[in-house]
């Protein structure tokens, strides 16, 4: 335990030259940089609670806009279910106008199909009602029957009324005619003369008559006087009575 | 204890061992300071984060006994926890001697810490009602104030270099009667007693500046409680 000036001395020295070493390279550039870390942390702060500030503001901003925009969307939302349901309205309304047009329509149609389809079945039972009938009658078409008819013509010839005489008249004065008759089968000399004598009474002139034969006819006659034509055969008046019944329909 | 050995002289004073271990300890705190210092940054790293809180926990506490006067009186107390410190724990290193194991030394804190007392407390109370509170409560006291002075100054001394003297002289007997590793429990706990006497000593010498500096408010709460 000795006790030396010198040392002594000296450490003091020493010990107030590292006062100002540690003052100098440690406390103030430590506590310089933690200032002015307190000072960015305060102003940091300062900053954040001018945010919150200013967000709280915005925040009741936005509350006020929200609760503004819900008002106008219940607003709104009631306009557009009043106006869905009128448009509702006018849709439906429109709807069922279209669909009575459509059920009277398709009413409509459903009855021409069926007067159609009647038709139809009544020109199919005309048609062969006739083809039967044709069919029938092509095996009763005989030269005797076809006398019968060519007497029948002869009457009908002879029972013109007056305004058809004219006409068929009118019609056999053109200048050239010349008369068509067709039959089923080939007349005779005898009944050319007398039909020819017959045609003249009636156009009251002779006029040259040009026969041919047309089986199609089944049995009978048709005279043409220009535009004018007696039908007097099975085919034609088979045609007649389909036309009739047709018609009748 | 081996007598300091004098490696040479400056003039009339004789440099010893001791004051060349002061020397180092100096310059190697220097050297790391300026080092550690050079690029503080606001976003520290490890070393300032460490620095960082080291300088801060030491300016709390001054804040703790004097909440005003932290930034006034850190260099002085806190270059005295980090130097005690660390002269403390260089007589851990082999073949080195801690120059607080000197009384050469500590009498030197001592003494330096007994004037900064005085300086701190006439700077900020001024000469006559610093003076003045020597013979408060009553100017019968003023010879035991004086001695107070004295003895918690040698106390300081004493003490800083009984503590370390003593544990450095255990690990050089448990050294030679035991062997080459049976100091080692020794000197962990020279290095805690290290750490609990610089605190110690600084914290005594933050209290004692502490009271010079509140020395007025003292004696007016001494008159104040004379007059009730």
């Amino acid at each position: 335990m000795d006790f030396d000036w010198p040392t002594f001395f000296l450490e003091i020295i020493n010990f107030l030259i590292l006062v100002w070493i540690l003052k100098r390279f440690l406390y103030r550039p430590i506590l310089g940089v933690v200032a002015r870390r307190r000072a960015g942390i305060e102003k940091a702060m300062a900053d954040a609670r001018r945010i919150e500030a200013e967000a709280r503001e915005l925040r009741q901003q936005n509350e006020r806009c929200l609760a503004q925009w819900g008002e106008e969307k219940e607003a709104a939302q009631t306009r557009l279910r009043e106006e869905l349901a009128a448009e509702r309205e006018r849709l439906m309304a429109g709807l069922e106008i279209s669909v009575a047009e459509e059920r009277e329509r398709r009413r409509v149609l459903d009855e021409r199909q069926q007067v159609e389809f009647k038709r139809a079945i009544e020109e199919q039972g005309i048609a062969q009602g006739a083809a039967f009938s044709a069919r029938l009658l092509s095996r009763l078409a005989t030269p005797e029957l076809e006398a019968r008819l060519y007497a029948l013509l002869l009457e009908d010839l002879h029972s013109l009324r007056a305004e058809d005489k004219r006409a068929v008249a009118d019609a056999a004065a053109a200048p050239g005619l010349q008369l068509k008759v067709q039959s089923a089968f080939a007349l005779d000399e005898g009944r050319r003369a007398e039909l020819v004598r017959v045609l003249a009474e009636v156009t009251g002139k002779a006029l040259p008559v040009e026969y041919r034969k047309n089986p199609e006819l089944l049995a009978g006659f048709q005279v043409s006087i220009g535009p004018w034509v007696l039908h007097a055969n099975l085919r034609d008046e088979l045609k007649f009575f389909s036309g009739a019944l047709r018609h009748a329909g | 204890m081996e007598a300091a050995t004098i490696w040479f002289h400056i003039g009339p004073f004789a440099v010893t061992s001791i004051v060349v271990t002061t020397w180092g300890i100096m310059l190697a705190l220097g050297v790391f300071c300026w080092l550690a210092t050079r690029n503080l940054a606001l976003d520290p790293g490890p070393l300032q984060a460490m620095l960082e809180g080291m300088v801060s926990a030491m300016e709390e506490s001054i804040c703790a006994v004097l909440p005003d006067r932290a930034q006034q009186l850190l260099p002085f107390i806190g270059t005295l926890w980090i130097y005690i410190v660390f002269a403390n724990l260089v007589g851990v290193i082999p073949r080195l001697h801690a120059p607080t194991g000197n009384l050469s030394v500590t009498a030197g804190l001592a003494l330096l810490v007994f004037l900064s007392v005085h300086w701190y407390g006439v700077r900020n109370e001024g000469l006559r009602r610093y003076l003045k509170h020597y013979l408060s409560p009553s100017p019968i006291l003023l010879p035991f104030h004086l001695l107070s002075e004295v003895t918690r100054t040698v106390a300081l001394a004493v003490r800083l270099f009984g503590n370390i003297m003593s544990l450095e002289m255990a690990a050089m007997l448990i050294l030679l009667v035991a062997g080459l590793l049976a100091p080692v429990p020794l000197l962990m706990l020279h290095i805690v007693e290290s750490l609990v006497q610089a605190y110690i000593f600084g914290m005594l010498a933050l209290i004692y500046v502490a009271g010079a500096m509140q020395s007025q408010q003292n004696l007016e709460r001494d008159e104040k409680g004379n007059e009730q």
